[in-house]
């Protein structure tokens, strides 16, 4: 683990140099016994076991079972529990609803705060300076450069994690999805649509 | 008038949709961090407080500013030295680079 | 709780040096309570080391884009809501 010469070596090698920073931390802190081995190896484990597809769950879910979705609003955490999921302590977990009427936007402009329990890592487009410095002040025209833009009428409510929040939206239910399956919602659900900058991908099925 | 790093509201131009993929050294980043935390050697605001005050803060990357600010945090508390990081990332470099 | 939900309140303008959690675009500006989230360590304290206690109120407030910019192009009704302690907020003179 504190040597991978394979993947960052190479002529013309253009990673960062703190590639090897991080490594030379990690080493030095394993000789010291201030980390172990598989500590290390678990965090990287569950990191790589977060992922939207555990927010498309909770959505899914929260679309065919009113009463789940009831919890999911009223306390998020109980929520992702109930589906397996571990959300993160001691930071609350709050899931916002879209409506025919509101439609919401989430951002941290001062670092990047996001449910990374419960969804993983953030997008890049997350935590750079223009999403940061922008959402706030215009959130339409940044919706609408993701290709989204609110029905006329729509109201937009933009939260910003400044604190012991994270947030997740739950998008409504596209139309026309009536006959499917919890699965097959899921997969509709989409990691820009739970951050508000989009909507969930509508039904293809024909028939 | 905040830090660089609170920037709500400033000026900006479009957003990059692009996704780099992942490399392990930024994975090693989170997991490092992670770690830190979950051992309660170091919470989530003393990280932030010690990225938000890197001088570098506009011109390195999301996970540059995270090892840039793990490494003044570990030198801060003693854990480190950067002599001891800077000596280990020579040879680290020598291993990969090769003769 | 000094605050209940509905109670107008200003963020306080101070600039504060050292880690805060109140964004600059936020300082000086008026809205609402919308609900108290909890009580939490302070994390300005937090980030130097110290235990952050005792805890302090935690509110979600609500604010009318209109009154956040100048340029706002949007409805009316939009609005933000940050996350904001208690020690940053005033009540809004003004009012009751």
């Amino acid at each position: 683990m504190s040597d991978h010469p394979h993947e960052e070596t190479g002529s013309g090698r253009t990673t960062s140099p703190y590639a090897a920073r991080i490594r030379a931390i990690e080493a030095l802190l394993l000789e010291k016994g201030v980390l172990t081995e598989p500590e290390v190896q678990d965090s990287i484990s569950y990191m790589e076991a977060r992922s939207p597809a555990n927010g498309a769950k909770l959505v899914a879910r929260a679309w065919v079972d009113p009463d789940f979705k009831e919890i999911l609003l009223a306390d998020g955490k109980a929520a992702a529990k109930e589906l397996g999921m571990e959300p993160e302590h001691p930071a609350e977990f709050e899931v916002v609803e879209n409506t025919p009427e509101i439609h919401n936007l989430i951002v941290c402009t001062l670092c990047s705060c996001y449910p990374r329990a419960i969804l993983g890592r953030p997008p890049d487009w997350y935590k750079s300076f223009e999403y940061r410095s922008r959402a706030v002040r215009e959130p339409r025209a940044l919706m609408r450069e993701f290709g989204f833009e609110p029905p006329e009428g729509v109201e937009v409510l933009v939260h910003d994690s400044t604190a012991d929040v994270r947030y997740m939206v739950l998008p409504m239910r596209p139309p026309g999805t009536e006959g499917m399956n919890e699965e097959e919602l899921a997969t509709l659900v989409t990691r820009d649509s739970l951050v508000g900058a989009g909507v969930p991908r509508t039904s293809v099925r024909i028939g | 008038m905040g830090g660089v790093h609170d920037m709500g509201g400033s000026p900006a131009g479009p957003v990059d949709r692009g996704q780099h993929e992942v490399e392990d050294w930024e994975r090693l980043a989170d997991a490092i961090n992670g770690t830190l935390g979950v051992k309660g050697l170091q919470t989530t605001d003393e990280l932030r407080r010690s990225i938000e005050s890197l001088e570098r803060y506009r011109d390195l990357s999301y996970y540059e500013r995270w090892v840039a600010a793990t490494e003044k945090l570990l030198v801060e508390k003693g854990v480190l030295s950067s002599e001891e990081i800077d000596e280990r990332v020579v040879e680290i470099e020598r291993r990969w680079n090769g003769p | 709780m000094t605050f209940e939900p509905g109670d107008r309140v200003r963020v306080l303008p101070s600039e504060k040096p050292g880690h805060v959690r109140t964004p600059a675009y936020l300082k000086g500006k008026a809205g609402w309570i919308e609900s108290l989230i909890g009580e939490f360590p302070n994390p300005e304290e937090l980030a130097y080391g110290h235990s952050g206690l005792p805890e302090r109120p935690l509110y979600r407030v609500g604010f009318r884009q209109t009154d956040l910019w100048k340029d706002y192009r949007g409805l009316a009704e939009d609005c933000l809501y940050a996350d904001i302690y208690e020690h940053w907020l005033e009540p809004e003179r003004g009012t009751t």
